[in-house]
């Protein structure tokens, strides 16, 4: 994990929650996302674990507090332990893998019950590179998020308004660390500037596609 | 199962759960029981006041005081006693008692000086003489507390090597899993004696037809040899019967079982009903901690296959991700049994006969079922056992490391945000394989090891880094003073012209304006400790032991055993 944020200034911090099913690559987006580097011994998490990233957001520092939960079922009542005070989750799931999509309500329902009803959500349908295999597609995740998304009414300066470009944000650097690996490959689509969830398909995390 | 009530029976500990056992609470005197001083009186004169063990020995006895001291009101304490002293005294009378004091003094000091300068001589020579005691101290502390391991259940010998670690710098990075079992294989002939005469002692203990169990636990627990470890894991799990004739046919029999198993569930793994277990299985194993073994294609289908058969026919728990893990040492042990050399991460399995693997597998199964009977409420469906062990280390840190406990608290760090892992995995994420694999030597010699005595360890390895938690708060300052953050959260309510704000807390000089009102204050602390709980998440998520061996293991189990000593029977004791 970084620690190089200690010496740092910043202006915001939000806490930023990375949940989805088991194996659906939760560990490696976010490895990517804060070391930009592929990482492929990632030991599945037991708990929660923990990174940070300083961006920049329209001229402010922002420092993300990112808690990466455990995805398997039986650790849910702990994990859930995890959601309090969150402003935005990467909702993750395996683009081959229909179960892990179809797991999403669960997932949403407990992030707006837990963390807050208005939390962001950016849907990432992981593992791209294994297009072959595609079970989801992408329309219907997008058609999900419209579904399930929220408008955001907000001043153009206020808060929730910096957390949800924040987010916009953390959705084109998750999408372009993953694309430096293999360029071409992600697609970030806003089918609505004003909703709160976004969808986007990032590439695999897993190289020997397991 | 019959081995399970021998054990109870050695250990009678049947009194425990009864409220108001009859049992010494050491930590109840004054001061409490320190094996760090306890290790001073052993051997107080082969100790000069210049060497740095004696200064170390000073600095860790003033952390203790510094410690405890909570536990006594200022009040009730010698001033007291002396205030109430001085009234009854005439001030005339104490006046002149004084004065002869004073004088009787004087007199004394011009004949200790001329004294002196006859004594110097002899005293240089004296102090020479010690700390050549003392330099040969490493095998001598050692030996002496050898003399006292196998009466003590290995705790004077654990103190002993308390005071070394202290004392002697860590320099060298032990290999992963080679020289795990033999103790610093490297330094003296002395110590290769003292291993050599410990080996001894188990061989003899284990050759006789019955295997005196009692005895074996009293000598594994301050480290099993690694020649006997794996015969040795088989006994203290209660997986062979300590009579030696009957050790093969059980053997023969399990191993039977356990394929029969595999004949009867393996082939469903695919089947709709258990295809979701297996699947997990199947991407949980090659991307556990390539430490040692794991990737080879052979380990990986062993590994699959007993957690498969352990999680059919467990279905409470069913698998659950870390017991993976658990499989590990019991594998890399039994591995160990078949290679003459040391390096065991280079070794190819598959070299091995298929006969050996599945004499290796079928243990490994049977050695990880009865270990996970101790601790099965740690999987089953919201994991009670971890929970319940998270607060218990919670309210048992509030008691024994005051401050510790208030800074964790200060920075909303929740134990269940990383101890969770220690009790999930066992530590096994926290310290290198090696030392997992010594630390079950003790958690089998143990009575529950892995689920009671474990809490202890994870006291003592929280503690452990006391230091380094504390700091985090200077850090946090120094780092607040330079910047200051804001937190959005949903239960923060939104303050109009929060823009305008975030420029003040920016540092910049020029845009700061004097009105950073109240309310924004206050929002401002409570984001302050949020910026540093991360920080001590993520430190606490990665401590520094890649270099731990068998020492720093040691000192944590004594530790351990010195907490659960004082504390497991005392449940009020140091409570606020």
């Amino acid at each position: 994990m970084s620690q190089a944020a200690m010496s740092e200034t910043y202006d915001f911090l939000f806490k930023f929650l990375v949940i989805g099913n088991a194996g659906t690559g939760k560990s490696c987006l976010l490895h990517q996302f804060i070391e930009k580097k592929f990482k492929d011994d990632s030991n599945h998490t037991i708990g929660v674990e923990f990174g940070s990233k300083i961006i920049n957001v329209g001229g402010k520092y922002v420092k993300l507090q990112i808690w990466d939960t455990a995805g398997q079922e039986r650790f849910r009542s702990v994990t859930r332990s995890y959601y309090r005070g969150a402003a935005g989750a990467l909702l993750v799931y395996d683009i081959t893998s229909r179960e892990t999509y179809n797991a999403l309500t669960n997932w949403l329902t407990d992030a707006r019950m837990l963390a807050s009803q208005n939390i962001v959500i950016i849907l990432c349908g992981n593992k791209k590179d294994l297009d072959a295999d595609r079970e989801v597609t992408f329309l219907e995740a997008s058609r999900f998020a419209q579904e399930n998304g929220k408008r955001i009414r907000s001043r153009k300066n206020g808060l929730r308004y910096s957390v949800w470009r924040c987010c916009l944000e953390t959705a084109e650097i998750t999408t372009k660390s993953t694309s430096t690996k293999c360029s071409g490959m992600w697609v970030l689509k806003k089918q609505n500037t004003t909703s709160n969830i976004f969808t986007l398909d990032t590439e695999a995390v897993r190289a020997n596609g397991v | 199962m019959a081995n399970d009530g021998g054990r109870k029976q050695f250990w009678k500990r049947s009194g425990t759960k009864v409220p108001g056992s009859i049992q010494h609470v050491y930590g109840a005197q004054h001061p409490p029981f320190d094996p760090l001083l306890h290790g001073t009186l052993i051997k107080p004169g082969s100790k000069p006041p210049t060497t740095p063990v004696k200064l170390k020995k000073v600095s860790t006895f003033q952390e203790f005081e510094s410690n405890t001291s909570d536990a006594w009101d200022p009040g009730d304490d010698d001033d007291e006693l002396l205030a109430i002293a001085a009234e009854n005294l005439n001030t005339e009378v104490v006046m002149e008692t004084a004065h002869k004091v004073i004088q009787n003094h004087s007199k004394l000091q011009e004949q200790h000086k001329f004294l002196e300068e006859h004594l110097q001589e002899e005293k240089q020579v004296e102090s020479a003489e010690l700390t050549s005691v003392a330099c040969g101290d490493n095998r001598l502390v050692k030996s002496v507390s050898e003399g006292h391991t196998s009466s003590s259940s290995g705790n004077a010998s654990e103190n002993s090597s308390m005071q070394r670690s202290q004392s002697l710098p860590q320099t060298s990075t032990p290999p992963l899993v080679s020289g795990m079992a033999d103790f610093n294989t490297s330094v003296t002939p002395a110590l290769t004696e003292r291993e050599a005469s410990r080996l001894d002692k188990f061989k003899q203990l284990l050759a006789g037809p019955n295997t005196d169990l009692e005895e074996l636990r009293k000598l594994s627990w301050s480290g099993i040899p690694k020649r006997v470890r794996p015969i040795a894991w088989k006994l203290l799990s209660g997986y062979l019967p300590a009579n030696v004739d009957r050790r093969e046919s059980t053997l023969q029999r399990k191993r039977k079982e356990y394929f029969a198993f595999v004949e009867q569930y393996y082939d469903s793994r695919n089947d709709e009903s258990h295809q979701d277990t297996y699947r997990q299985i199947h991407i949980d194993i090659p991307r556990m901690s390539p430490e040692v073994l794991r990737l080879q294609p052979k380990v990986t289908e062993i590994f699959e296959r007993i957690l498969f058969i352990w999680a059919i026919r467990h279905p409470a728990s069913g698998y659950v991700q870390g017991i993976n893990d658990l499989v590990t040492p019991f594998f890399v042990v039994f591995v160990c049994e078949y290679i003459e050399e040391e390096e065991v991460e280079n070794f190819d399995v598959s070299s091995l006969p298929e006969e050996v693997l599945q004499n290796i597998e079928a243990d490994s199964y049977w050695c990880m079922s009865k270990l996970l009977d101790g601790i099965q409420d740690n999987y089953t469906f919201a994991q009670p056992g971890i929970q319940k062990k998270v607060k218990m280390l919670e309210e048992l840190v509030s008691r024994i490391d005051e401050q510790v406990h208030r800074h964790l608290d200060q920075h909303e760090v929740k134990y269940l945000q990383f101890a969770f892992r220690w009790m999930n995995n066992l530590l096994m994420r926290e310290v290198p394989l090696r030392c997992t694999i010594r630390l079950w030597d003790t958690y089998q010699s143990e009575p529950e090891g892995f689920s009671h005595f474990h809490l202890y360890v994870c006291a003592a390895f929280l503690v452990r880094w006391r230091k380094e938690i504390l700091e985090e708060k200077d850090f946090q300052l120094h780092h607040r003073s330079e910047s200051s953050c804001w937190l959005y959260s949903s239960q923060i309510p939104v303050i109009p012209n929060r823009e305008e704000t975030c420029h003040c807390q920016n540092g910049k000089e020029g845009e700061r304006e004097a009105g950073s009102a109240s309310p924004q204050c206050a929002v401002r602390r409570e984001m302050d400790g949020t910026g540093a709980l991360l920080e001590l998440l993520i430190f606490l998520q990665n401590l520094p032991t890649a270099h731990w061996g068998n020492e720093e293991v040691s000192v944590l189990l004594a530790e351990a055993y010195r907490l659960k000593f004082a504390f497991a029977d005392a449940p009020n004791h140091y409570k606020k």
